[in-house]
């Protein structure tokens, strides 16, 4: 690994990390859409400050269009605040608004500025090494390095010191404004953060990527965790290991950077999705079967439960008197027998003490549907977990 | 009459404009257990909301013993309805409950010892102690209440609003509740609660609010609790046996 690789590693990752952060608070307020409004609704304001600059990498620019990106919140809110359309038509209305005025801004000027629309949608991680910072002379490192450094350390700063406060006014807003801690000041302040963090990283990694950083990485770790800060731990750590895979990834076939990350973003989120424990698909699946198999074993128990005739608690005959198909048959017996809920003497299946209880205790809950009855239930079978 | 716990004066609530809540004038003495009535739709919610502050009112003031609602947060606590947070939300019952101690401790200061004792004693009043790690999605709709009501506690104040607390819960659950409140009143605590079975008022209630857009009336339940109150307030004629 040279130098430039390293950095271009350093970079993507950080940027990746700075994403995250906003972004698990993005996600858990429903608010996805916004990020893409503001990654998109930048661009005029980087024009503009590109012309004042004339550097892309100067504060003033990303300060001015971070306050373009609060513009367009601005706006939405405003136009949504009217009553007259919904939250995700007002984004649909604001941002393509704000980017064709980018658009046109480069188109105008293009002979003066040699932004181009390619470059601000996907970046260009590749060439961010060659643009170094230099402090009376000494060559101290990429200038988008320390950009995204700074944008990270403020808000890895301002989540240690309001970490409460977010988390209050996320889940509660109701209690939070009743509590002091002003709603909107806490929105405009993580709305201030995504701004800036996008357009400090779209310089790297481009407009689309920005909004892949900040959503999948915590739409993700949403997947995995019912805890909060372990959320964020694994949404930053899904967002370093795609870049950093994702910049391998482009390496061996030689293709964009942003590109290959976002692929990687794809990729993870896909396999967490079919794979998460609790919340994955094929967990999903694989709970819904066995309830199924449950209630047939109840359905099955309570049928012995009332049949007293030996007729009718014939091994062969269950298939009949129940009318299950033979498989499941065998299962929801194999079931049964194994918990010893029942047992079987010359091809007679009858209830034990035990199978007996529980059937009552079931049938109980499913009639009275009260929670504090499986309580303890949930203990000693499984038919009521999750 | 004893102390005004809380005094709202000419309010008007909008939405976009449009007033939902008209001109309403309400005293709510101090240590009475107050139920607030009215169809959907009437403006109760919105009503809490203006007292706490989360709504700003066109017009009109609120006062909490005499002094705008900024300066008393402390001794106000509130329980909005339980459909208007996302229970899927990665957090535990208990973490919820200390949320509660959030408003004493102030901007930036994290919660320590006291408060998350504070959060286990208000937990096992109200018979929850055993799901403190449960994260709140895995709890049922009564349970979710209870946790709800844990955390007012937690912020152990002298005011306690309550939008909709039976909504959803079992029979046991509710009357866990209600005794919960009828103990709060026993200690002197004002509790308001917006509620929706007409038949348990003047079981669970002292004091009544009608409301629909306006203020109907308030007072004691067993003054003004009756079918010409509860007509003019629902729009339908109105006839509830009342148990006396
Ligand atoms: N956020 C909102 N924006 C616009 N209208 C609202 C909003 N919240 C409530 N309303 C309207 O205000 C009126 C009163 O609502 P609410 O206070 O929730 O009634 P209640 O709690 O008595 O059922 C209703 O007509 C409702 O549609
Ligand atoms: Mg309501």
């Amino acid at each position: 690994m040279n130098s430039a690789q390293i950095e271009i590693q350093l970079i993507a990752s950080l940027v990746a990390i700075a994403c995250a952060i906003p972004g698990t608070f993005l996600v858990l307020r429903k608010m996805a859409m916004i990020s893409d409004a503001i990654s998109h609704s930048i661009l005029p304001g980087i024009v503009i400050g590109f012309f004042i600059t004339q550097d892309l990498n100067s504060p003033l620019l990303i300060v001015l269009a971070a306050l373009t990106g609060i513009i367009t919140v601005v706006l939405v809110e405003y136009i949504q605040k009217t009553g007259l359309v919904k939250e995700d038509t007002a984004i649909g209305l604001v941002f393509p608004a704000m980017f064709s005025i980018g658009v046109i801004m480069i188109a105008k000027n293009a002979n003066d500025i040699h932004l181009d629309v390619d470059a601000v949608l996907l970046g260009e991680l590749a060439f961010a090494p060659f643009d170094r910072l230099e402090i009376s002379g000494v060559d101290v490192g990429p200038k988008s390095l320390w950009i995204i450094g700074s944008i990270l350390l403020v808000t890895i700063t301002l989540l240690l010191a309001f970490f409460k406060e977010l988390k209050v006014s996320t889940f509660d807003k109701g209690l939070a404004a009743s509590l002091g801690f002003s709603p909107a000041i806490i929105h405009y302040g993580l709305m201030s953060v995504s701004s800036v963090t996008t357009v400090g990283a779209f310089d790297a990694v481009g407009a689309i990527l920005v909004v892949a950083l900040m959503i999948a990485p915590a739409a993700t770790a949403y997947l995995l965790t019912t805890d909060l800060k372990k959320m964020l731990g694994l949404a930053i750590g899904f967002g370093a290991l795609s870049a950093i895979s994702g910049y391998w990834f482009a390496h061996w076939l030689d293709a964009s950077i942003a590109g290959s990350i976002t692929t990687m973003l794809g990729l993870l989120f896909l396999i967490v999705y079919l794979f998460a424990p609790s919340k994955g698909v094929i967990a999903v699946m694989y709970r819904e079967k066995q309830q199924r198999t449950e209630v047939s074993l109840l359905t099955f128990l309570l049928h012995l439960k009332n049949h007293t005739e030996k007729r009718e608690r014939h091994v062969n005959h269950l298939q009949e008197h129940i009318n299950w198909q033979k498989v499941r048959a065998k299962t929801v017996l194999d079931l049964a027998l194994k918990n010893n809920m029942i047992t079987i003497s010359n091809d007679i299946v009858s209830l034990t003490k035990k199978g007996n209880t529980f059937t009552s205790k079931a049938i109980d809950y499913i009639i009275t549907n009260e929670d504090t009855q499986i309580e303890d239930m949930k203990e000693d079978f499984f038919l009521f977990r999750g | 009459m004893d102390n005004i716990a809380v005094k709202v004066d000419d309010l008007t609530v909008a939405y976009n404009y449009k007033p939902v809540l008209w001109d309403i004038d309400l005293e709510i003495p101090e240590g009475v257990l107050m139920a607030i009535v009215g169809p959907n739709g009437a403006g109760k919610s919105t009503l809490i909301k203006a007292i706490l502050g989360i709504l700003k009112p066109i017009a009109g003031s609120v006062t909490i013993y005499g002094n705008p609602y900024d300066k008393q947060r402390k001794l106000v606590a509130y329980v909005p309805q339980k459909g208007s947070v996302d229970w899927d939300f990665p957090t535990t019952a208990l973490d919820v409950v200390m949320m509660g101690t959030y408003g004493s401790l102030g901007w930036i200061k994290r919660p320590k010892q006291k408060e998350k004792k504070a959060a286990l004693e208000a937990l096992e009043k109200v018979g929850m102690l055993a799901f403190k790690n449960r994260q709140i999605s895995q709890l049922s709709g009564g349970q979710q209440q209870r946790i709800f009501l844990a955390r007012a506690l937690a912020q152990n104040a002298s005011i306690y609003f309550m939008d909709e607390p039976f909504q959803g819960v079992d029979a046991t659950t509710e009357i866990a509740i209600i005794n919960i409140l009828k103990e709060l009143r026993k200690a002197g605590k004002t509790v308001i609660v917006v509620h929706h079975d007409l038949q348990t008022v003047p079981e669970y209630f002292d004091w009544v609010t009608f409301l629909n857009v306006k203020k109907i009336a308030t007072g004691p339940v067993k003054d003004i609790f009756n079918d010409n109150n509860l007509t003019k307030t629902y729009g339908i004629n109105y006839k509830v046996s009342i148990q006396k």
